[in-house]
């Protein structure tokens, strides 16, 4: 059996002075990927502070025991903690206090089994549990140490294996929470809380030299960021009130109870600690009851209460000053989610929905226009019976707002793709329209009632194919139509099909397509796209 | 006469390194626990497949200080100026590393340390336009102020069939915004202000390509010109070819990207860098 290193309370001490000397070069990124307005807009800061004290306390240790120190470690983290993330930080070393107490030198295993029951208590001590935040990061990291132990005994690796979890967690987080997505960051605090796990494993490589001239780096989101949906302060949101923290000493304290009993006076209400000690988080509009009540119970200390209305004005004013890439935003009009998201991961600020039987309003349109932050909007319409609303809004607002005359969907596509992020609205304008004149788009639908048009007979429900707007095939499937009319297509010097389809079982007819275009062109690239557009059941770009 | 030095992400090519005496220092790669100096110990031909087939990425890291003050003692038993460009640092710490590797020589060298805010032959040109300029005789200041003045007239475009390099190696930047296409798209992308920036999306590699011609021609006063590939020389010979209706073909420098630039943009890539006149 493989023999157990042991480690002391001074490695201890030692690897966490290191990681707190590392997340203090990565506070100020952490920060700023705290934009979206929660309150303890400074995360990094916060897990800061909080780890500072708990290396405070550890020097303060009566001996180097690791029970000495974890001990003066947890009641450090627990001192100390600011915001949501350096209280969440105080549960895990609790938990490792709990792993590590009584123990003179403890093993890998010992930290691994602490930083679970750190885990466990942080789920606790949240009345409202959130994933994709540090406490999913927490999770994973500990799960991932634990699997680890069964490897060997020994802190590198399960500390690596747990710095890895941590790594793909904070890249997940946006996957898990909504908000992240829309701000397009990962989690901050479970960002602070990989820095700190890699910073103690960098140390314990013997890697301190290289930590000196190094920082660490932020990680990035496994999920592309898509939209910045831009959601204005004005957008119907409720206030939100006061962050109140403090630390409650008194006797017999109990945490559930007191929970409990403030569970109704406002929310993210976090209540931690023993019968001695209590570290209380709520976000309020009524401070004073709160404090009343707590005061009532013992002394309160560190009290802090910050005004959130502020923080959120700060973010507003910060966001606004981190401006999107481009000083230029497009609007795209598109109906059908699949379209509707096409646009959006192509870097359409904002997308309204419509099409050929529902045309967006000039008032829905300038709303998009609004909403956007960037003062130059070009405006995608994407039908022919769009363009005359979208160029009458061009004149209601004070944004400078041009329209490109796309007349389907894929010149539409063709014009965004073709955004320069350097070139000026009218460079961008002449490109885009430029680009949407060298595509061809083919439309499949089925015929609402019977006529004949350009010498094409056709029967109500039949499906009827154009290229360009211009009615081409009649036949009964329309995925035969679609393929009678691409097959007919000169694709010889053409490079890529796109096929749009509406809904799933166009999926399937729209593949067999896709192969007898592809016998025919072996050089062409087919791309099936689901569309979920309305009305048309297949729409195709050819380019 | 004045030493140029630089590090492994110029991706100069050795031989044109050789002939203008630029000493290049390499950046470090890691595959697991085996470490491999850039272009030293490890080539692009032996790369790239390796990189294709791993599962886990390699890392990178910068030169240690120490590493650069031996290149600068050494150096300066034969010159008595230096002067080091070295890859932006908002990528590297390869620029810190050099800073402190400049406190730490024994020799007493007159050591100049320049922050490029570009990449590879971005980074590679000024290199060789210094180099050029240590030959004609130019001292330390003239140089240092001929490459501070052309730092914002390097500019670079690669073309890319996937972003996943850029984003798991965290040098993706702003360029952010191209990432999650539904459709396919061959990103372009660019190095601004010294990271990495977005500039646009073509649909096909053949655009693509196409983009970064129009890029190259777009210039109307090219004093250097350079093309380089991951794993796809005949792509930039062609591309070469094309661009001699514009700028001598023998003048444009070819290279290939050096396996830890290769870490972080990935094995397709096909990039221009053109330093203005």
């Amino acid at each position: 059996m493989a023999k157990t290193t042991r480690y002391t309370g001074q490695e201890l001490r030692e690897m966490f002075a290191a990681a707190t000397a590392w997340l203090e070069k990565s506070a100020s990124d952490i920060d700023a990927l705290n934009v979206f307005p929660v309150p303890d807009g400074d995360c990094g800061t916060n897990m800061l502070l909080t780890m500072r004290s708990v290396v405070e306390e550890a020097y303060r240790a009566p001996d180097s025991s690791a029970s000495a120190v974890i001990q003066a470690m947890s009641h450090g983290a627990l001192m100390g903690a600011r915001g949501n993330s350096g209280v969440i930080l105080s549960q895990i070393f609790w938990g490792l206090a709990q792993g590590l107490g009584g123990k003179e030198s403890f093993a890998a295993s010992d930290f691994a089994w602490g930083l679970a029951q750190g885990t466990q208590a942080a789920y606790k001590a949240l009345t409202h549990p959130v994933e994709g935040t540090i406490l999913t990061v927490a999770r994973e990291t500990s799960a991932a140490a634990q699997s680890a132990c069964a490897q060997g005994d020994d802190l590198v690796s399960i500390l690596g294996a747990a710095v890895s979890a941590a790594r793909d967690a904070v890249a997940d987080t946006p996957t898990l929470l909504p908000v992240l997505r829309e701000a397009g960051v990962v989690d901050a605090g479970g960002q602070g809380l990989y820095v700190v796990l890699d910073g103690a494993l960098r140390y314990l490589k013997g890697e301190v030299n290289q930590m000196q001239y190094r920082k660490p780096q932020i990680v990035p989101s496994s999920l592309p960021l898509v939209s910045r949906t831009v959601k204005l302060a004005a957008e119907g949101e409720a206030p939100y009130g006061y962050c109140t923290e403090f630390v409650l000493h008194g006797r017999k304290l109990k945490p559930e109870r007191i929970k409990k009993k403030l569970a109704d006076r406002g929310q993210c209400l976090i209540v931690v600690g023993g019968e001695h000690m209590v570290h209380l988080h709520i976000h309020t509009f009524d401070p004073g009851s709160v404090i009343r009540y707590a005061s009532s119970l013992g002394t309160l200390h560190e009290i802090k209460i910050q005004n959130m209305d502020d923080q959120h004005r700060e973010f507003i004013e910060m966001s606004q000053a981190q401006a999107p890439v481009a000083d230029i935003a497009v609007v795209a009009v598109a109906s059908g989610e699949g379209l509707a998201e096409v646009f959006r991961s192509l870097a359409a600020a904002a997308t309204v929905p419509g099409g050929q039987t529902m045309n967006p309003s000039t008032q829905e349109l300038l709303q998009a226009i609004e909403s956007v932050p960037q003062d130059k909007v070009i405006l995608l319409p994407n039908n022919k019976n769009i363009i005359p609303t979208a160029s009458q809004v061009t004149s209601l607002t004070q944004k400078r707002v041009k329209v490109v005359s796309t007349q389907t969907i894929p010149q539409g596509v063709s014009a965004l793709l073709s955004f320069d992020y350097e070139a000026d609205l009218e460079a961008n304008i002449s490109a885009m329209e430029e680009a949407r004149l060298a595509v061809k788009t083919v439309e499949v639908t089925r015929a609402v009632r019977s006529t004949q048009i350009g010498g094409l007979k056709v029967n109500k429900g039949q499906a009827i194919g154009f290229v360009d707007g211009e009615l081409i095939t009649v036949g009964n499937s329309p995925a035969g139509v679609l393929g009678e009319i691409l097959l007919n297509l000169d694709l010889e010097g053409k490079e890529v099909v796109t096929i749009y389809y509406a809904d799933h079982t166009k999926r399937t007819e729209s593949e067999a397509v896709a192969e007898r275009i592809q016998q025919r062109y072996s050089h062409l690239e087919v791309e099936l796209v689901y569309g979920g557009q309305p009305n048309y059941n297949y729409i195709a770009s050819v380019e | 006469m004045v030493k140029i030095v630089t590090d492994s992400a110029s991706d100069l090519p050795p031989q044109v390194a050789r002939e203008l005496g630029i000493t290049v220092v390499p950046i470090w790669l890691h595959f697991g626990s085996e470490s491999y100096r850039d272009n030293f110990d490890l080539s692009p031909e032996e790369f790239y497949p390796r990189l294709i087939r791993s599962r886990t990425l390699p890392t990178t890291s910068a030169p240690s200080p120490g590493e650069f003050a031996q290149v600068f003692d050494q150096l300066a038993e034969e010159t008595d100026e230096i002067l080091a460009i070295m890859l932006s640092s908002k990528y590297s710490a390869t620029y810190e590393a050099a800073l402190q590797g400049k406190e730490q020589t024994k020799k007493n060298c007159r050591v100049e340390i320049i922050d490029s805010f570009s990449a590879i032959m971005g980074l590679g040109l000024m290199c060789i336009a210094a180099a050029k300029e240590a030959r004609a005789g130019a001292n330390l200041e003239q140089i240092a102020a001929m490459v501070r003045e052309a730092i914002p007239k390097i500019q670079t475009r690669m073309s890319f069939d996937t972003l996943e390099y850029l984003r798991r190696g965290g040098r993706i930047g702003r360029a952010q915004s191209l990432l999650g296409t539904i459709l396919k798209v061959n990103p372009i992308v660019g190095i601004k202000d010294g990271e990495t920036y977005p500039f646009g999306r073509e649909r096909s590699r053949p655009k693509a390509i196409e983009r970064l011609y129009n890029f190259a021609a777009g210039f109307v006063n090219i004093r250097e010109l350079a093309v380089e590939h991951a794993t796809t020389p005949d792509e930039a010979q062609m591309l070469i070819e094309r661009l001699d209706a514009i700028f001598p073909k023998e003048r444009i420098y070819i290279s290939t990207v050096s396996p830890v630039v290769g870490t972080h943009v990935g094995p397709h890539v096909l990039a221009v860098s053109v330093l203005e006149g």
